[in-house]
């Protein structure tokens, strides 16, 4: 569900949302424990910081609500890497 | 005086279908229900998700509205990339905003009154631009000078005896 809602969030905000992706991954020092992977495309990678990383830390704000208080980390990645 | 063009109308019918389908699809993911209303007065698109069960949606509020001012930024990304333009939208869950702005009133008028018993000016505590607008109206209303001072985060309004 987290990563559903998550990659919901950021296609919305994108100019290349079918480049948008999501993976959860275990992150043994996250409070969590859980890591959150975005993929998108290059162009978009602007975006989804945004200016100071504003539009990053609503992100990861957000996702942390949803998955009940519990902070998420969430890293952006460029699509290209694998 | 702003005036509305029709196709500032437009836009911000617009921004406010953008937002609400947005919202919609995140309380769908979560399984929230939510009632969503739209409405454009004056020059913003208000876009406001209404509780079916009460404190269902606390969490998307979150301490001082902190959430819910997450939200509201992603919303009017959301918005802005359909229509091109920078979007002010306002988004509020569960009345909270109306709660707030209530709030704000009585302080403000509360700093009014203290700046006209001691004839000296009145300093607030930081606030947002929209908290800060909310004070400057109220005290307009009530005849005496305010202003800002000071940078972001720490911006605050004077309010002076004019």
């Amino acid at each position: 569900m987290l990563e559903e809602a998550l990659a919901h969030l950021v296609r919305g905000i994108v100019d290349n949302p079918d480049d948008v992706s999501v993976t959860s991954r275990a992150d043994r020092r996250g409070k969590s424990g859980q890591a959150l992977d975005v993929r998108v495309n290059p162009a978009d990678m602007g975006r989804v910081i945004g200016r100071s990383g504003r539009t990053a830390t609503a992100l990861r704000t957000v996702v942390s609500a949803i998955n009940e208080g519990r902070g998420v980390r969430i890293d952006f990645l460029d699509a290209a890497e694998r | 005086m702003s005036e509305v063009t029709a196709n500032d109308a437009k836009q911000l019918d617009q921004e406010g279908d953008v937002a609400a389908d947005y919202l919609e699809g995140l309380l769908d993911i979560c399984d929230l229900d939510g009632d969503i209303d739209i409405e454009v007065d004056g020059s913003r698109a208000r876009v406001s998700i209404v509780e079916v069960e009460k404190g269902e949606l606390s969490h998307l509020i979150g301490d001082d509205g902190e959430v819910l001012q997450s939200l509201q930024e992603l919303s009017r990304l959301a918005a802005a990339r359909e229509t091109g333009e920078r979007s002010r939208l306002m988004l509020d869950i569960a009345g909270y905003r109306g709660k707030q702005k209530v709030i704000l009133e009585e302080a403000a008028k509360t700093a009014c009154a203290e700046a006209e018993r001691t004839s000296a000016p009145v300093r607030m505590a930081p606030m947002n631009p929209y908290e800060r607008k909310v004070v400057h109206d109220i005290v307009g209303t009530l005849g005496l000078a305010s202003e800002s001072e000071g940078d972001e985060p720490n911006r605050r309004v004077v309010i002076r005896v004019s």
